[in-house]
């Protein structure tokens, strides 16, 4: 389990790697606090094999960072499973997914 | 370092004393094994020195006892010998020595072994007063979860219709308390709502939630209000109280048997199933809201799904710890099993049953990692009362009297609120004839609706006798309330007392263009045909029921005696 922040033009991108839970919960909160609530936000999925509704919990804290309906949040590569997960929670009314 | 010397041998004795009383240890010494044990339990010496062969008792059996007469706290035992073959020494070890010395004594070394067991009985002090630490607060918070339970069963509990004939529900919880909540409760006008929660996390941190969500669903599903009204309040309510990373995947549910009609609101719980009368899936209506307590809602998250609902029908609605509980391969259960009991080979009757079932045979002695819930509604009962009847209201009898009370609505208000419950919660103030309630908020319910849907949106009722004239007719009404720019319902309460009751008249006035009055009856009648409510109902509630002007008003009285 890792994550790594890299960036890319404006962007911040938060990558994960392995399963996103609760273990994670002080890895992330530091990927995301060191920029400013404007900097526009991707969180890289591509390495989560699955959620779990604390990793959802994780998210809405990442979304009030940025400035709950002002920010500026996208989510790409996740699988099917993780795909799913987010959709029935209909997080795409308050990030972006790619 | 109080230390205890056992020693027979007085020149040994003498030697250890002095070498100790000069490194500055306090120092006790006793000359056979019994006094040994006896010096030991008064003294409570840090470290024991112990000869092995002694008269009256000798130093393997002293040792024993010492160690068996302070069992939590740690008192290192040096064992003084001459032996030093293997096994002496392991029969040392066995009878509780933590280390041996060998005479004839060397100072160097006496002090180094002290100042080891010194630094062990140290780190033993540290980790017991953690230890007790440690219990203390587990008792702490075993304390505190029984107190939660205590309450959360008291308010999720009191109340809950959970026992309706209709209704088969199976919760598995995986802590102490579970982090899904079901409630169920009748609505005033008889329909039944019900509403499944699955909070983040477990334990007491969910069901923190479920205190003021339960509070919510019971008040406001007895003041009236509707499923997309509950989802609101609860959902401000929860945002406001709950941390940002705390939310509530939640499926509200009307069932109306006389309305035939089955509401949903699913924000984060996964689709709700439903089955037809052969067991096949007719039907499925996926989460298309937020979870409660993320973000305030818009007019567009309180919509609900409108279900024309058939006699036979089955409402499956479950937790996604049940499609997502593991098996020992760690594989999931997951949704096509589920659906695959939906092909229409087993009876509608034991499909609850045999989904548990098949559950539990999936899953054999895998560990369980989250709550698992199911639920079933049975359409064909859903307007049979639960054994014990309707949760009585205590309310304080009011005296009748004479009052009156006029409401007037305007096309503004109309399309923004339900002015229902505030009618009937103010009536209920007013007067609260007890066991009244449910029919009086039937009359005033049909005969609002009767002018709003009728008189002021022009809705005809006869399109609701198809299946798709069902729909349609929702989906009219909530197009022709948004467009609605003028026209107002005036609504006037008058009670008078009579001698063992009261008489109220209910008088609802709107500005429509009204009925043709030959027309009136057909209208009944289609109202009637579709469900049994409408207007013949409020006539077998009513002892009477007239329509004045082109029937753009409607006048009831409605007679109660004490009970």
């Amino acid at each position: 389990m890792s994550i790594t922040v890299t960036r890319e033009g404006n962007n911040a991108v938060i990558s994960i790697r392995g399963q996103f839970n609760f273990s994670l919960h002080r890895q992330f909160r530091d990927a995301y606090e060191k920029f400013p609530p404007t900097t526009p936000m991707v969180v890289d999925l591509a390495g989560v094999q699955y959620l779990d509704s604390s990793a959802l919990g994780m998210l809405l804290l990442l979304h009030e960072h940025c400035g709950g309906e002002k920010s500026n949040i996208t989510v790409r590569g996740c699988n099917p499973k993780v795909a799913q997960i987010l959709q029935v929670a209909n997080f795409k009314k308050l990030m972006k997914f790619l | 370092m109080k230390i205890l010397i056992v020693d027979d041998d007085r020149i040994n004795s003498t030697i250890l004393n002095r070498l100790l009383t000069r490194d500055g240890h306090p120092v006790v010494t006793a000359f056979n094994g019994r006094d040994g044990v006896a010096l030991f339990k008064s003294e409570q010496p840090d470290l024991v020195l112990m000869d092995i062969r002694m008269p009256l008792m000798d130093g393997y059996e002293a040792a024993r006892q010492i160690k068996e007469s302070s069992p939590n706290r740690f008192v290192p035992i040096i064992f003084l010998t001459a032996v030093t073959d293997d096994e002496g020494l392991a029969q040392c070890i066995k009878a509780g020595g933590d280390d041996f010395l060998t005479k004839p004594f060397n100072r160097v070394i006496l002090q180094a072994k002290i100042s080891a067991m010194e630094r062990i009985r140290m780190l033993h002090s540290v980790l017991q007063d953690q230890k007790e630490q440690l219990e203390r607060h587990r008792d702490g918070v075993r304390h505190e979860l029984e107190v939660g339970q205590h309450l959360f069963s008291n308010i999720v509990r009191t109340g809950n219709l959970l026992d309706a004939p209709c209704l088969n529900h199976w919760t598995s919880p995986m802590s102490l308390f579970n982090g899904d909540l079901l409630v169920a409760s009748y609505t005033p006008a008889g329909g039944l709502h019900i509403m499944l929660g699955d909070f983040t996390g477990h334990g007491l941190s969910a069901a923190v939630g479920a205190l003021p969500l339960a509070e919510l669903f019971y008040g406001l599903t007895a003041q009236g209000f509707s499923i997309g009204d509950l989802a609101e309040q609860i959902n401000e309510k929860l945002a406001r109280v709950m941390p940002t990373r705390m939310f509530c995947a939640a499926c509200l549910i009307e069932v109306d048997y006389r309305q035939k009609s089955i509401m949903v609101w699913n924000g984060g719980l996964p689709d709700l199933l439903i089955a037809d009368g052969q067991g096949r899936l007719v039907r499925t209506i996926p989460s298309n809201h937020l979870p409660l307590g993320i973000a305030p809602m818009t007019r567009e998250d309180r919509k609900v799904e409108i279900i024309e609902m058939q006699d036979d029908y089955r409402v499956f609605l479950h937790s996604d710890g049940l499609t997502e509980a593991t098996n020992i391969q760690g594989e999931m259960y997951g949704n096509e099993r589920l659906l695959a009991h939906f092909g229409g080979h087993t009876p509608p009757d034991q499909l609850f049953e045999v989904i548990l079932e098949d559950l539990k045979a999936f899953r054999e002695d895998a560990e369980q990692t989250d709550d698992v819930s199911l639920l079933e509604v049975v359409c064909a009962r859903a307007g049979e009362e639960p054994p014990g009847g309707s949760a009585p209201r205590s309310r304080k009898d009011i005296p009748p009297a004479h009052w009156e009370m006029a409401f007037a609505f305007s096309a503004a208000t109309l399309k923004a609120v339900d002015p229902l419950p505030t009618i009937i919660n103010a009536l209920m103030n007013l007067q609260a004839p007890e066991g009244h309630r449910e029919r009086i908020y039937t009359i005033l319910a049909e005969l609002f609706s009767n002018a709003l849907d009728h008189g002021l949106l022009q809705l005809d009722t006869r399109t609701k006798k198809t299946s798709e004239g069902f729909l349609e007719y929702y989906a009219q009404r909530e197009i022709r309330l948004a467009a609605l720019k003028e026209g107002h319902i005036n609504v006037r309460l008058a009670h008078t007392p009579l001698a063992d009751g009261g008489e109220l008249r209910v008088r609802v006035e709107d500005s429509g263009s009204g009925f043709d009055p030959v027309q009136i009856q057909s209208h009944l009648e289609g109202n009637l045909d579709h469900g049994g409510r409408g207007i013949a109902l409020v006539r077998t509630l009513c002892t009477e029921l007239v329509y004045h002007g082109n029937a753009n008003i409607a006048e009831a009285t409605y007679r109660w005696t004490s009970q």
